[in-house]
This record gives C-alpha cells, structure tokens and sequence, in this order.
C-alpha cells in the first residue's frame, strides 16, 4: 500500500498496537511449535506462521461488541479478542484453565463473552453459524457485525456455499474472508478450484468481492474497515480474499514437502512483521531499538503465560461426564446481547 | 454303507447327493428323495445291510422362518425325563427365593411346561390364603378348645421358627423424640407410621447394607428401597410392601399404607403386592407394647419395631422436660451386619425422626 | 388464519396442536422464530404455519433457500446470540443435509466450550402415506447416538403441543419428530390454559400387569388397538410410551417391566440399531431378575421404506404383529 494511503487512513498508536499483535502471535505460535517438536504438545498443532497480518488486520476493525468466527489460522484474532497467551498455551496442553476446560483441543477455542464462536473442525461450518449471529442482530435492530472466514480449501464445501447465499439473500451484517493461503494440506489451489481467484464467488452469490495483499497488516485493515462499515449500515455481506503463502507445513508435523521451495522462498521476503516493520521505519513510527524492546516484551509475556499454563491442573477424568447438557442456569448467563449500555 | 455326505442334523436339498454306497456291481452316490433335515441316522459307515433296510430319516419340515420385523420367541421344550436342573427365568428364581418356594414342586403352566412367574405367584398366594382346615387329632376334652390350624398359620409358624433359625438375631433398642411428629400431625389426618418410614428410608440410603439381602453369592445390597409393612389380620399375617417408599411424600404413604392395610385385610391385595419388600416395619404399641424383639422376614436382614408413643419426663441440657417419646426395637442378623452398623442405622433412624422439616416432604 | 390459531376451544387435530404450540410461543416470546423451506408464503408444506406469515412477518417467519445445512447452521448462530429459533425440515428425511451441522456444532457446542445452543429442529417422520424412500423415513437413530441431543416424539395432541413447547423452552438442541401419518388422523380437546409435557418423561397409555410394549410416535396406537384386542383374550398389555427418546426414561421403563416381567419394544423404524435395540439392551442390564421372557422386538425390516403399497403395507409394523407377538410371549 502507498505510504500515504496509510498514514492518512490509520493511527500512529492503531499501527503499533497492530504491530504488537503481529509479534505476540508470532511468538505464541513459535513457542507452540517448539512445544510440539519437544513431544510437550499432544494432538494437532496448526499455526498461522506468515499469515499473522490477516487476523491481526481483521480483529483491529472490530468492535467491542461484534462477534468473530475464526478458523485455525486466526490466532491473532484470539488474541486481540482478549484470550490471553496463557489460556492458549492452558488450552494446547489440556489443562482445565483452558477455554475448553480440556474437552477440546489447539484452536479450537470459543468464548462468547469475548464475542467468539467456537471453531469446528469441519471447515466451513462456521460459516453458516456466522449468517445465523448477524441474523439475530438484524432482527434486534442491533448494530453488531461479523466477521467470519475459512481457508481455500474451506472454500469447496456446500457450508461456504450455502452461508454465503444466505447472507446475501437476507442482507445480513456478515463480512467473509477467504484466507487464500494457497495450499489445504497439500492440495494445490489447481486441484482445490477451477477458477484462480477465490473473490470470483462472492459475485455468484451477488455480494462485492476484493482481493486483499494478505500479508499487508494496513491493506487488511482497512478492508476490513470497509466491509464492516458496509454491513454495520446495513448494506448486507462483503467477501475479501486475502492472498497469502502457508509457510509452515499444514500442521506442525506435516514436513510439506510438496510445495516447491522456490515459492516459499520467494514468500519469505514478503513476511509480514518485516513487512509492517518497513512500514512503521518509512512512517517514522518506530526503529531497530523499539522492534527489540517489543520483541522482548512479548517474549516475556509468552514466558509468563507457559508458567501460567504449565502449572495449571489438568481436569479429572470423572469431568468427562460433565456439560453434555445445559441448564437454564447456564442460558441464562450466556453473552448473547451487547455489553455496552443499551 | 461307505460314506455320509451331509452330517447328522445337517440341511439337505431334494435331489442333493446324499450318501455313497457300495453295491456287488458298482460304486455310487445317492441323492436325496426330499429337502429337510438329515434327522437320523441308521445305518454307520462301513456296515453291510440287505437292500431295502432303512438307512436315515429326513425332516422335511424345518421350522418356519421367523419373520425379521418380529421377534422371535424361541421356546426350549422341557423333557421331563432329562437328568439335570430345569431351566427357570431370573423372575421365576427370584420369586422362588424370596418366599422360600421349591420350584420342583411346581408344576408349569408356561410354554412347553415351563414355571412361569404367575405360576409361582398363584402358589405363594394360595399357601397364604387361608384356606383348607386340617382336622384336629383326637377329641376335645372338656378343658380344651382346639382352634384348627389354617394354611395360612402354618406357613407363618414355619417362616417364623426358619427365620429365627437361619439369622442369628440381636436386638438393638433406641427411644426417639417424637415431639416434633406429633405437633405435625395435629390438624392432619396422619398416624406416626409415614414419619417412621421415612425416616427409614433416609436412614436406609445413609447405611445401606442394612437394606441387603443374605444370598448364596454374598451379601445382596439392593439399590431400590421397598418397606413391608406387617399387618396384623384375624387369622394371622401379612406383609404387603409399599414400593420405592424412598420416593414417596407423606401424603402419599400414608394413603398407601392405609389402602394396603385395607386391602390385606379384605384379601384384595395381589401376590405382587406382597413380595419385594428389603425391609419391614411392624407397629406393635397399638396396645401400649414399649419394646419389641420381633423377627425378621426373610430373605431380608433387619426389622424394626415401633412401640407405643407415650409422654414423658426427660432430661434435655439439665432440665427436665415433657416430650413424646417412643421406642424404636431393631432385630438385625448379625451373620450380615455388626452392631455397630445396627446402632449407625437406628441413630440415624432417631436423627431424622427427631429432625423435623416434616412440610418439606408432605 | 386457520381455527388451530384461533384457540378454538374444540377437538383440534394432532397437526393443529402443534400449529398451536408454535403461535403460543411466538406470542409469549419475542425470541422465538421460525425458519423452513416454503413456511412462510406458502404456509408450510403441511399448512402448519398458514397465516403466520401476516401475523408475524418475514422477520420472525424466514422462508429459507432450499439449503438445511445453511440455514440449521444459522439457527445454531441465532440460537447462540440469545434468539429461539424452531426450524422445520420440510421432511425428516432432509436432515440428513443437516447432519453434519447438527451432530458436530449443534450436539457438541456447550460440551466443549459451554455455549448453549436452545434451539428446536422438527422433523415430519414416519411413513404409511405412500411417501417412498425419502418421504417417509425414521432417522431418530442416527441422532440418538449423538451426546448433547434431546430427541422427542408425542403420539397424541396433548404431547403434540406440551412436548413442542417444552422444547421451545429447553436451552439444548432439540428434534421434535412429528409423525405425519397422525397429522390429521387424530383429535383431542386440549386445555386452554398454558402447559408443558417435560422432556424426558414417558407416559403410561395403558396400564396392564402381564406384558409391557414400550413404544413411541404412530406405534403407540397400534399397541393400544392391539391392547384392546388381547383385552377379550384375558392378556393385560401395558403400553408406555416414551415421548422422549432422549434422554430415555429409564425409570418408567425399568418400573414397567419389573411389574410385567415380559416387554416387547416396537417401533417402526428399523430394526437394527434402532433405539428398540438400546432398550432391549437396558432391559438385559437392568431388569434381568424380573424376566420372565426373552425381550421381543418388533420394527421394520432393515431397508429403505419401500413405495407402493403391497411393499409398505409388508414394511410397516401392524396391530396384528403386536398381537402374534404378545400372544407368543404371554403364553411362554
């Protein structure tokens, strides 16, 4: 994005707050792995290692009150939400001071306190859950929006389908975005779609459509900006693809050998904290000695937060039998409607 | 005889080869003349017979094919010249147990002869009922009356001298106050005898191996809690049982108590209501009896007696105070619980007794 | 509007209760509202929602895209979000469709991270109405295997409208099976005042004392023709029926069966692992020492539901099936 363009359209303090969140995500996810390499994980691990800038970009355009349903390359989204490095790594090692109290695994995180809907691992699923919040805002007359997405290979199941008809029929206050990171495990986008870009569906199912530099924090920022603002004055769904590379394997121990190594190096160079810190030198926001301080800030931070988890309990076997079912009780106390005054 | 090509009891199609045999001229299979069973065989392998012998019989009417949307209900037929125990269903055996019935001596009126529960049930009413009068041995003389003995009291008199033969019984004794019972009950239509129930019931899922039964593989403890009550009748003894008495209200006991005790008494009660109990209570202060030793109704392996509920002097935080008190006389079998078991059972009886909070459960 | 939306104070059919139930509660709570395929203009494909359209408008009463896995993931976002959303399948036989998200989001939601998802599908099963294979199903099994669903299924108006509105109010996932084939087929008067049938409770049809058919949806009028019939032959048939199929009502199940010492499970749906199976299994567990009898069961054969009418009339199970089944076993 053009300099100007920036500095014009987004704060000082927005920029290095969004710059911060590149770095803590980083270097949670880097923690993670290293992790799962010393056999302390067990289970998946999958990170947005290259594609921090999406979530990050998305989750800063939010606000209080609107509602995400992420997949599993949105960490930064999680973060920014307010779930903190340590319930992550409580979460990755099944402790009990997890958000899911160890009955579920890595990303699979939620919280409607904290406006996020708990991902599945059936991609695409999420999505016409997403249609289903923005429709009980429309219907409340409420100004609440959300964001929702999945990867390329999201893009292939009839759940993307069908979410994205639905909001489009009914105008709902739901902006899409496709995280084109170009490969689903290891099928290539050639043997993923027929088409080469993922936005050519958003006019099939007659909602605007935009191709987004993924690994540009600003460029996302400020679309999403947009397709919020859209649907937040009730002019009904958006759909983004953000352009990325999947830089690490499909999950931690997928070695990915099947992408060429001349596109990752290629990607390399377009990583996205560098990026942001190219952007943040040309604007003169920030220099060599403020990257180092951030990137010892967050180090601690994830420190603190291992302790956090690593001393945490683990739940009790008998605990399986509990929260099959919910109670009246628990209704009643369920985040549904906005936390500001009315 | 050379060879046979399908197995005893095998299936057999019509014209299928059947057998090999060995004439002076010639070797040769043999189908068979029929579709069926190969349901005997006459003539082995190996031996010589004059043509025309008969060598096997087929049943050509295999049994018809269950239809898959209905269950099948396959029946055993009993061969009553078999040597071995006959084969009888869980609630049969059960029955059996509990009232002491030998099932040889009963005869089945169930599929293919076998004893059914109805079938023991009817037996164990019929024995209670009083019924055939034996008559008296030799003549009255003038100081005597001879009262004929019933079906009905011999059965009791035989459990009663069993019971106190089998279980070694001892008897625990705790008073309970049951001043709290009885301001309750002014103004309601209840006696003493929902309160005590109930707090049987507590007190039976506070120690529950006082609710068990003595069996052959171990002490039974039973999860349900069903409570006999002992009905006194003209010409002997019923124990009809109120079930799961744990889930009732007050209310409900009482009419059920009441409703059983009419019926025992007007011999409406059906053999059901008078089997299943894992505890009985027998009110004996009806006459003003205080203490009580009395006998356990086997196969069960306490009883508890409630005497007479009399007002009283006692001493309550070193002043004398005027209270309704009762008695409370447990028999226990001691082969299955100590003592001390006995007396955490009774203390936990008087606890919930003297407890209160009576409107909660009404 | 129809009379069932009028609170006429006479007999109403089994489809009108439910009609009733769904106009009840939309009015008591502003919350609830409904999403199905041709429900709105077109008042339903079984004219259940005829005139709500007018009453309620396009807001409350959602004509949806020919999409179940859609708009059910939908209801599960709207339910999250503090709404009540009933969602018909214009035939049980679609959810399929929907079964991924009903068994994976839905079933799984508050389990993993304590989000309840109060939301009720209603399924039109069964068959007898010449629907063929895809018109005419029983899936309840399917969903029965998946922890976190409540399952009901009324057999009469009362249940119809008392099990309906329970489910409204249930804070878990719900599926309502209405069975069509009793849509228009029987009438009760129902009270006038507002009242539940809780989940989770059967209900005795028929008291008896020597076999116990524990039954639920169309079936259970069969076992109480066949009930009537065994009556003149001196055999008791105790029919419960289950109204909810989960959770199983293992208590009443268990009570009856220990009375009768003999039961046969019926249900029409297939035999093989169908819910008939669980409860045969229950029965072993649990009642061993009150059998008198091998347990029976009795269901339709294990395939689809077949289309022309010697077929369907051999797949359904029939009174005189319960009656051949019950004389076998009372005589065992």
């Amino acid at each position: 994005m053009d300099l100007a363009d920036v500095t014009s359209q987004i704060k000082r303090a927005d920029l290095l707050h969004m710059y911060y969140y590149l770095r803590l995500t980083r270097a949670l996810e880097d923690r993670i792995t290293a992790l799962y390499r010393q056999g302390r994980i067990v289970g998946g691990c999958y990170t947005s290692h290259g594609m921090e800038a999406i979530a990050v970009g998305y989750a800063s355009a939010l606000e209080r009150d609107d509602v995400i349903a992420p997949f599993h390359r949105d960490m930064g989204a999680f973060l920014m939400r307010g779930i903190t490095p340590g319930e992550v790594l409580a979460q990755y090692l099944g402790k009990r001071t997890g958000p899911t109290k160890g009955k579920d695994g890595n990303v699979h995180m939620g919280d409607l306190k904290r406006g996020i809907i708990g991902f599945v691992s059936h991609l695409a699923d999420n999505l016409p859950v997403a249609t289903g919040a923005a429709l009980a805002f429309k219907m409340r007359g409420e100004s609440r929006i959300v964001v929702a997405g999945t990867g390329d290979g999201g893009t292939s199941r009839g759940d993307f389908h069908e979410a994205m008809n639905f909001a489009a029929v009914r105008k709902l206050p739901v902006v899409f975005f496709c995280t084109n990171n170009q490969y689903a495990y290891s099928t290539p986008l050639r043997l993923q779609m027929a088409i080469t870009d993922v936005v050519e569906r958003a006019k099939a199912y007659g909602m605007p459509g935009e191709i987004v530099d993924g690994n540009d924090v600003a460029a996302v920022y400020l679309a999403a900006k947009r397709g919020i603002a859209k649907a937040r004055a009730g002019e009904g769904p958006t759909f983004f693809e953000f352009k990325t590379m999947r830089m690490h394997g499909h999950s931690e121990h997928d070695p990915a050998k099947y992408v060429p190594p001349e596109l990752l190096e290629a990607w390399k160079k377009r990583d996205p904290i560098l990026a942001a810190e190219r952007l943040l030198v040309e604007a003169g926001y920030g220099d060599e000695t403020y990257f180092h301080e951030i990137l010892e800030r967050v180090k601690k931070e994830v420190e603190a937060a291992l302790e956090f988890a690593e001393k945490s309990p683990l739940p009790e076997g008998p605990e399986v039998l509990e929260g099959v079912f919910a109670t009246d009780a628990d209704l009643s106390h369920q985040a549904t409607h906005s936390r500001s005054a009315a | 005889m050379v060879k046979w090509l399908i197995p005893l009891g095998g299936a057999i199609e019509k014209d299928q080869s059947l057998l090999e045999v060995e004439t002076e001229k010639v070797d040769l299979e043999v189908p068979s003349p029929a579709s069926g069973v190969l349901n005997e065989i006459l003539v082995k392998e190996g031996e010589t017979v004059a043509v025309g012998t008969l060598l096997a019989r087929i049943d050509s009417a295999p049994p018809a094919e269950v239809i898959s949307r209905v269950g099948g209900v396959v029946v055993r037929p009993v061969d009553s010249d078999a040597a071995g125990e006959e084969h009888h269903s869980p609630a049969v055996r059960q029955l059996a147990k509990e009232h002491g019935v030998d099932l040889a001596h009963l005869k089945g009126t169930g599929a293919g002869g076998r004893v059914s529960k109805k079938d023991v049930l009817e037996f164990v009413a019929r024995t209670s009922a009083p019924g055939t009068t034996t008559a008296a041995s030799g003549e009255p003389s003038m100081g005597e009356e001879i009262l004929p003995l019933t079906q009905m009291r011999k059965t009791i008199a035989d459990r009663m001298v069993k019971s106190r033969q089998t279980s070694a019984h001892v008897s625990t004794f705790f008073e309970a106050d049951f001043s709290s019972i009885a301001s309750f009950r002014t103004g309601r239509d209840l006696t003493y005898l929902p309160f005590v129930v109930r707090a049987v019931t507590r007190a039976l899922r506070d120690v529950p191996l006082v609710n068990a039964t003595w069996g052959d593989q171990g002490i039974v403890i039973k999860k349900d809690i069903h409570v006999g009550i002992a009905t006194a009748l003209e010409e002997g003894l019923l124990v009809p049982v109120v079930r799961h008495a744990d889930r009732k209200g007050l209310t409900q006991l009482a009419k059920e108590i009441a409703d059983l005790a009419e019926r025992a008494r007007s011999k409406k009660l059906s053999p059901d209501e008078v089997q299943g109990g894992t505890f009985t209570i027998t009110n004996h202060g009806g006459f003003g009896s205080l203490f009580s030793t009395p006998i356990i109704h086997q196969p069960q392996i306490a009883i508890l007696g409630v005497g007479a509920v009399q007002k009283r002097a006692v001493m309550i935080n070193e002043a004398i105070a005027n209270r309704a008190m009762g008695n409370l006389s447990l028999s226990f079998a001691h082969r299955v619980i100590a003592g001390a078991t006995a007396d955490q059972f009774m203390a936990k009886v008087k606890h919930y007794l003297e407890g209160g909070h009576w409107e909660q459960i009404l | 509007m129809t009379t069932a939306t009028s609170h006429a104070t006479g007999e109403v059919t089994y489809l009108e209760a439910i009609s009733q139930a769904l106009d009840e509660e939309m009015m008591r709570d502003e919350r609830v509202f409904l999403m199905g395929e041709d429900i709105g203009q077109y008042g339903g494909a079984f004219r259940i929602t005829e005139g709500f359209l007018d009453k309620y408008g396009e807001w409350r009463i959602l004509d949806t895209p020919l999409a179940e896995s859609g708009f059910v993931g939908a209801a599960i976002g709207a339910a999250m979000m503090g709404l009540r959303p009933v969602v018909e399948m214009q035939f049980a036989d679609f959810i399929s469709c929907a079964f991924d998200q009903i068994t994976e989001v839905a079933a799984k939601n508050h389990y993993r991270w304590g989000a309840a998802v109060p939301m009720v599908i209603r399924a039109p099963f069964g068959g007898g109405i010449h629907g063929g294979p895809f018109h005419s199903e029983c899936p309840e099994g399917w969903f029965f295997h998946s922890p976190g669903l409540k399952l009901v299924a009324p057999s009469t108006p009362y249940d119809a409208k008392g099990l309906l509105k329970a489910a409204i109010r249930d804070p878990n996932p719900v599926i309502y099976f209405e069975h069509k084939f009793l849509y228009r087929r029987i009438k009760a008067t129902l009270p006038t005042d507002d009242y539940i049938v809780p989940i989770g409770k059967a209900d005795v049809k028929r008291p008896g004392n020597d076999i116990s058919v524990i039954t639920y949806g169309a079936m259970v009028h069969l076992a109480l023709e066949a009930a009537q019939m065994l009556a003149k032959e001196g055999i008791d048939l105790e029919v419960v029926d289950l109204r909810t199929l989960a959770p199983l009502d293992k208590e009443a199940i268990f009570s009856s069966v220990h009375k009768t010492s003999k039961a046969i499970v019926l249900h029409e749906d297939n035999k093989t692992g169908g819910i008939g199976a669980e409860i045969a299994a229950l029965l072993a567990e649990e009642c061993f020492d009150s059998l008198d009898g091998p347990i029976v069961r009795i269901a339709a054969p294990d395939t689809p539901v077949p289309f022309s009418t010697p077929l369907e009339e051999f797949f359904l199970p029939k009174t005189s099936d319960i009656v051949a089944a019950a004389r076998k076993l009372a005589a065992y």
